[in-house]
């Protein structure tokens, strides 16, 4: 077959194509009944003339959207039961199933704490009431932008928002510190070079803007009274004054402002007016205006782009393994948004639907873009496809967190401890009673399975991120090293997970006798698909070789899809 | 907080397609290094295998109370100085069994990083370079690991052995790919987890490896493989690690040995670091904790250097009766020196203005000092250089090109900064 | 405690009876300057000098009456030990250039009578005997010698320990010298016999920090009581961070008698110090210089408290105390190089 090489229409040519199709009615769809996601799989379709990746399977759609929305595989007998079913919406109704379960919390809380505590070590706010309180939100489905609101408004003295001052108190109040890492996060801009200077390269970065963040931040000190815990007060003076290292002799003050907008109005006070509770030795100020209050509220309230399509990107990244602008900390005139239309509506869509986290992730898992399967299509053989068409998925490797809790899963371990919680609850009648009467109660119950199964990874969490996780959490790329493999080859935990016992994979594979059922069973728990004729025919050659060590056998089978780059990514 | 990027610098323009986002950086630019490097490098290296042991003095030694003494000083401190092999030079009493050695060593006094961060002045001793938000540059030992190791060499070509720690490792290599990384050995203990679980046998460990490459292999098909070469990899080179345990086990040195080096730990990570380098390990670092010494640094230096004194002259004594200096590069360095100016701890504090680093073997020209500060070593007064010019000297004595242009996205990065240069002084 | 006792060397005051003092009402009475950081300090038993260590390797010594200033040169090191004989005629300095010098204290200029090579290494800690005979010194070979004060000559060497000795003390009898290590183990030495009598504990004043690998701790400071009852050794405890100074100034109490250790001193706030003097008064109460990162203090400590009834905040952090014989006067000397003369009479 002859090699055919794919061209990404030129920049112009697409913008102006896609633009035509955001704002014209699309030729088979009204704008106004297309849904978000088909919207999403127009503006990608419009952009790449090119071959793409067929759909996944729904093996690979299972593990992926697993994954993606709950950081871990799909349990074996939820995998099997969605491969047996046959309704034309069961993708739809597994994404939704997914959304609903405590593991969507508790995964959106640790990428969100990853994400903006990256990583630190506790200072003035135990990470445990932080990481509940991110998991309540999400279970409640707080409005993204509310949440955001909270920990960047947070002084830390009202009990139940306490925890949302994390992000300020563990970074000491520091007005630098705050600013580089609120610009990045928040509205995807990384300013850090700003600090001394206008970017030398980027024209759009400047160290106004800087400035101009800093300014809403300086005011705030940490507030650390003996044996009591810190919080945050705020003096109502203090200004953002500023000199560039290329023009050190020119002086420059900054009035608050968010990055590229324009100046806010702000309250004026008399002198001594300016203060609820002036400072004094001792006591914590109170302003009467707030500047990180209102830096809080404007970044959040719906009308400032760069944080709305930040947040849209960030979104979109978590589920397509690739911003559309790439880094996704670094939005600027020089790195343009692959799909700049996409962006706009995927932000505008965000606001619109009031920043509902888990309707604007479901319109994402929903898209065709999004069930792409990460396999080159044969037609694009040999050429490759660039990352930023989103023409093939991209490979996504596991975090930390989803690797310990899928090899938990894989080896039947978590499953095996939600078992043992579930006959513990039915065996005590009375429990079994109040758990069964009451439709709430339910909930108590997956919670309660839930945290029994997180319980299980939290306890091997320690050696897995001490090995796993990023040196810097923010940094882009797969991160390898031979420690890892060593530990995956020969350390306790694996061993322990594939010995048989407790009701384990191991353990319940050995007691299939038909070798054939058995490496199904051995590859939907531990690959979450189906082997093919191949693998089949290895697994049963292995196992029937007549070794009348058959838990070795399976063990070692085991081990070495576990330590498959197919089970450590996301694909 | 001071910004002390290289913004303008080369480099940074250079590397501003993967600033920009264009290019993934990370594991897809790995890739990008080309077999032309390997064979340029080839070329060069006609002689034996050139070795490097780092011996990193972790939180800034005085160069006061070690290389550059200046006593009766208002800066001098207690510590006297004593003369040398090398007439003429004198360094701290602090280092008596090194004084006897410095006709193998080399010591550069003018050294100006104008650095006080701890993490900054790493960064440019081991990279030398400053730290670019646009791009990462790799570790002497990854370089090193790289350029100087056998392609094909079974043992890692990078170690880092600390004086505690689990021993799990860093990404230093940056674009040279995470082969390339360091293999850390928690407190000079072989690395965690390379001893084969007694139930596992050999034929069953061969077997599940077998099994997980064929999976590997399917994988692969028609996906992108930057992730998984790597990560495959990685496992083979667990294997040749846990085949060749035995290298990394200080105590199958005599036990004269072991009490030649000194009885504590720095005397055996040095003693297991020689051993390595003895077996083929192209690039050693030993680190040597604590030295950031604001309080007490007299009574401080006195205990640590203590112990470095007697074990690091006999490493250089060991590595000649062995016949290994002439082909291995020593280096002995921190991330900056301490100040001249005694605080009221009895403490010296970050000083990266004025400080030294010592050096042997590689065909150096040994015996000499190169750079002068002055009267109470409050500034440099004669050829002062930076972390640049140190990291073109260990290439050149190394038989490396520091002009060599690596493949960055594509891009053509000097490996070393081109404003600097070799101090040829030291390059006989 | 008893009373000081009388005084009959030339030049000597008239028998006092107890000084009336306020330790409460402690104030600065005279600053004597030196351009060079001071580290240690010795009051001469006539009450007509003081003398003090410096960083520039010599001795200062200041007249009180008029504050006039001389400087000792013989050291290439900094001078932490000093002992006067109990005559006030010879100062005997140890320096951290493993030399002891003999000095005529009251000269005019002073200059080096005797000097021996006494350690290999820091010479740490010095003392007198209370007779005016042997001089004991203590340094970084871990060894305790003792001297002829009268010529020089070796007398004994007691070796045992395993660490730096950091300071050294005759027992007012005379009978009994105390010798203490870097990691706080203090040996009594029988001095009629030769032999080591004791070993008391006093290892809160040591630590090995894990996250720095070294050791910290050490008597900065000792001192027995007139009556020789109690031994008091001073340092840094609970540290939490030793290239930084993070601990809290401490002083181990022990019962001669007994050995026990009968009381821990410390600061009511637990700032970060060092106790690097330490001096009893005839009146019953401790007196503790401490330097560090929260600047310079003196404290003072009656035996049965283990915190301080009064506690004074200095102008620079301290190095060393010492105590006038009129016993209502304090030297301290300081990191800006200056001596400060502080006294206890009541306001």
């Amino acid at each position: 077959m002859a090699r055919t090489v794919w061209r990404r229409p030129s920049t112009t040519l697409f913008v102006l194509a896609a633009s035509t199709i955001a704002w014209a009615a699309p030729l088979s769809l009204a704008a106004d009944s297309a849904s978000l996601h088909e919207r999403v799989d127009s503006l990608i379709g419009a952009a790449h003339a090119g071959p793409v990746a067929e759909r996944t399977g729904d093996a690979e759609f299972a593990r992926r959207v697993y994954l993606d929305l709950t950081g871990r595989i799909p349990p074996v007998a939820e995998l099997r039961t969605f491969l047996a079913e046959t309704a034309a919406d069961k993708r739809a109704s597994l994404v939704d199933r997914l959304l609903a379960s405590h593991e969507y919390a508790r995964h959106m809380q640790i990428t969100f704490d990853c994400m903006w505590m990256e990583r630190r070590g506790d200072k003035h706010v135990p990470a445990a009431e932080w990481q509940d309180y991110l998991r309540k939100s999400f279970a409640l489905n707080k409005p993204l932008n509310q949440l955001i609101r909270e920990i960047l408004s947070a002084d830390g003295t009202v009990p139940a928002l306490r925890p949302a001052a994390k992000f300020y108190l563990d970074r000491e109040a520091e007005p630098i510190q705050l600013t580089r890492d609120i610009s990045r996060l928040f509205f995807g801009m990384d300013l850090q070079c700003t600090q001394c200077h206008d970017h030398p390269l980027l024209d759009d970065y400047k160290q106004n803007d800087f400035y101009g963040l800093f300014a809403f931040l300086n005011r705030s000190v940490l507030f650390t009274p003996k044996g009591q815990p810190a919080v945050l007060g705020e003096k109502a003076e203090g200004d953002a004054n500023y000199k560039s290292v290329f023009d050190p002799e020119t002086n420059h003050a900054a009035g608050p402002h968010l990055p590229r907008a324009a100046a806010i109005e702000e309250p004026r006070y008399a002198d001594g007016q300016a203060y609820i509770v002036p400072p004094a030795d001792g006591i914590r100020p109170v302003p009467k205006h707030s500047r990180r209050e209102q830096l809080a509220a404007l970044a959040t309230d719906g009308a400032n782009s760069a944080f709305n399509r930040n947040l849209a990107n960030r979104l979109w990244a978590m589920l397509m393994g690739r911003g559309i602008v790439h880094p996704v900390g670094l939005h600027h005139a020089g790195n343009p948004p692959s799909h700049p239309a996409l962006l706009d509506m995927l932000a505008a869509e965000l606001v619109a639907m009031k920043f509902n986290t888990k309707a604007f992730l479901r319109e994402l898992a929903l898209s065709e873009t999004y069930q792409r399967s990460s396999q080159a299509p044969e037609s694009a053989e040999g050429a490759e496809l660039p990352p930023d068409t989103f023409a093939v998925a991209a490979i996504k490797p596991l975090t930390a967190e989803q690797l310990t809790a899928s090899m938990l899963e894989a080896t039947g371990s978590s499953a095996a401890r939600r078992a043992a919680l579930e006959s513990q609850l039915t065996a005590d009648p009375r429990l079994h009673q109040i758990l069964q009467a009451d439709g709430k109660r339910a909930a108590l119950h997956d919670s309660m399975l839930e945290q029994a199964a997180f319980d299980l990874v939290a306890a091997n969490l320690g050696a897995f991120v001490a090995l796993f996780a990023k040196a810097q959490p923010q940094s882009e790329g797969f991160e390898v090293t031979v420690h890892q493999a060593l530990f995956l080859a020969n350390a306790e935990p694996l061993r322990s997970w594939l010995r048989p016992g407790g009701g384990n994979l191991v353990e319940r594979l050995i007691s299939i006798t038909d070798a054939e059922l058995l490496a199904e069973e051995l590859y939907l728990s531990i690959l979450s698909r189906l082997p093919n004729g191949e693998e089949a025919a290895e697994a049963i050659e292995l196992i029937s070789s007549g070794s009348d060590d058959r838990p070795a056998a399976v063990a070692q089978l085991a081990w070495a899809l576990l330590a498959s780059a197919e089970f450590r990514l996301n694909h | 907080m001071k910004c002390t990027y290289a913004c303008g610098s080369r480099e940074h323009l250079l590397a501003r397609r993967t600033f920009l986002g264009h290019v993934a950086a990370g594991m897809g630019a790995a890739a990008g290094f080309g077999s032309f490097a390997r064979r340029a490098v080839a070329a060069q290296l006609q002689q034996a295998q050139k070795r490097i042991i780092v011996i990193y003095l972790a939180g800034g030694v005085s160069q006061l109370e070690s290389w550059d003494p200046k006593p009766g000083t208002d800066t001098g401190g207690p510590f006297r100085a004593i003369p040398t092999s090398v007439p003429g030079v004198n360094i701290s009493e602090l280092l008596p069994h090194t004084a006897g050695q410095m006709h193998r060593l080399a010591l550069v006094r003018g050294i100006n990083t104008n650095e006080n961060d701890h993490g900054k002045g790493s960064y440019i001793m081991h990279t030398g370079r400053r730290e670019d938000p646009a791009i990462t540059y790799p570790h002497l030992g990854s370089l090193a690991a790289k350029y100087l190791a056998p392609e094909d060499g079974a043992l890692p070509g990078y170690i880092h052995i600390t004086p505690g720690g689990s021993g799990l490792g860093q990404q230093d290599a940056a674009f040279l790919g995470p082969k390339y990384g360091s293999v850390v050995l928690g407190n000079g203990q072989p690395p965690q987890n390379s001893v084969r679980p007694e139930q596992l046998s050999d034929t069953d460990d061969k077997l599940r490896n077998e099994l997980r490459r064929r999976l590997n292999d399917r994988f692969v098909r028609r996906r992108r493989t930057a992730e998984t070469e790597a990560y495959s990899y990685s496992y083979e080179q667990a294997a040749q690690l846990m085949q060749r345990r035995d290298v990394f086990d200080v105590t199958k040195e005599p036990p004269a040995e072991l009490e030649r080096y000194g009885a504590h730990d720095f005397g055996r990570h040095c003693l297991l670091a020689r051993r390595l380098l003895e077996q083929g390990v192209t690039f050693v670092k030993v680190s040597h904790s604590n030295y950031d010494t604001h309080n007490e640094n007299f009574n401080f230096h006195l205990e640590q250097l203590g112990e470095f004194d007697r074990t690091f002259a006999t490493l250089i004594d060991d590595l000649h009766q062995r016949g290994m200096l002439d082909s291995t590069l020593v280096v002995v360095m921190s991330e900056f020196g301490r100040t001249p100016q005694i605080n009221h701890l009895y403490g010296r504090d970050h000083w990266g203005t004025a400080w030294s680093v010592a050096m042997a073997g590689c065909g150096l020209h040994v015996g000499s000092v190169v750079g002068k500060t002055n009267d109470n070593g409050t500034a440099v007064v004669d050829r002062e250089v930076n972390g640049g010019h140190l990291f073109h000297t260990y290439l050149r004595a190394l038989g490396l090109d520091p002009a060599m242009e690596l493949s960055v996205g594509g891009r053509p990065i000097p490996m070393a900064d081109p404003e600097a240069a070799a101090i040829e002084e030291l390059l006989a | 405690m008893t009373a000081p006792a009388e005084q009959t060397t030339d030049g000597a005051q008239a028998p006092v009876s107890a000084p009336s003092i306020d330790p409460a009402a402690t104030h600065l009475v005279a600053e004597l300057k030196h351009t060079s950081p001071l580290v240690s300090c010795r009051c001469d038993p006539t009450g007509t000098f003081v003398f003090a260590g410096a960083q520039d390797n010599t001795v200062r010594r200041w007249r009180f009456a008029d504050g006039e200033q001389t400087a000792l040169a013989g050291h290439n090191s900094w001078v932490r030990g000093l002992a006067l004989h109990p005559a006030g005629q010879t100062l005997f300095t140890g320096g951290y250039d493993g030399r002891v010098i003999w000095w005529e204290a009251a000269a005019e200029s002073p200059v080096p009578v005797r000097v021996i090579e006494a350690h290999a290494g820091w010479v740490r800690g010095i003392a007198v005997s209370p007779d005016g005979q042997t001089l004991a010194t203590g340094g970084n070979d871990h060894r305790v010698r003792l001297w002829s004060a009268t010529d020089g000559a070796p007398l004994s060497e007691f070796s045992g320990h395993a660490s730096h000795v950091y300071a050294v003390a005759f027992h007012p009898t005379g009978a009994h010298l105390v010798s203490v290590d870097l990691k706080g183990v203090v040996k009594h030495w029988d001095l009629s016999t030769g032999a080591e009598a004791r070993q008391l504990d006093a290892s809160v004043l040591y630590k090995y920090d894990e996250g720095f690998r070294a050791d910290i701790g050490g008597a900065e400071s000792i001192a027995f009581s007139p009556d020789g009852g109690w031994l008091a050794c001073g340092g840094t405890t609970n540290v939490t961070n030793a290239f930084a100074g993070v601990g809290n100034p401490v002083v181990a109490l022990f019962d001669w008698q007994t050995g026990e250790r009968r009381q821990v001193h410390g600061a009511k706030e637990a700032y970060n110090g060092v106790v690097r003097g330490l001096v009893f008064h005839a009146q019953g109460f401790l007196i503790g210089a401490s330097g560090g990162g929260a600047g310079g203090y003196l404290l003072f400590w009656k035996p049965e408290e283990p915190t301080e009834f009064f506690q004074l905040k200095l102008a620079n952090t301290a190095r060393d105390v010492d105590l006038h014989p009129d016993g209502v006067r304090l030297a301290v000397p300081q990191f800006d190089g200056v001596l400060r003369v502080y006294s206890m009479t009541p306001v």
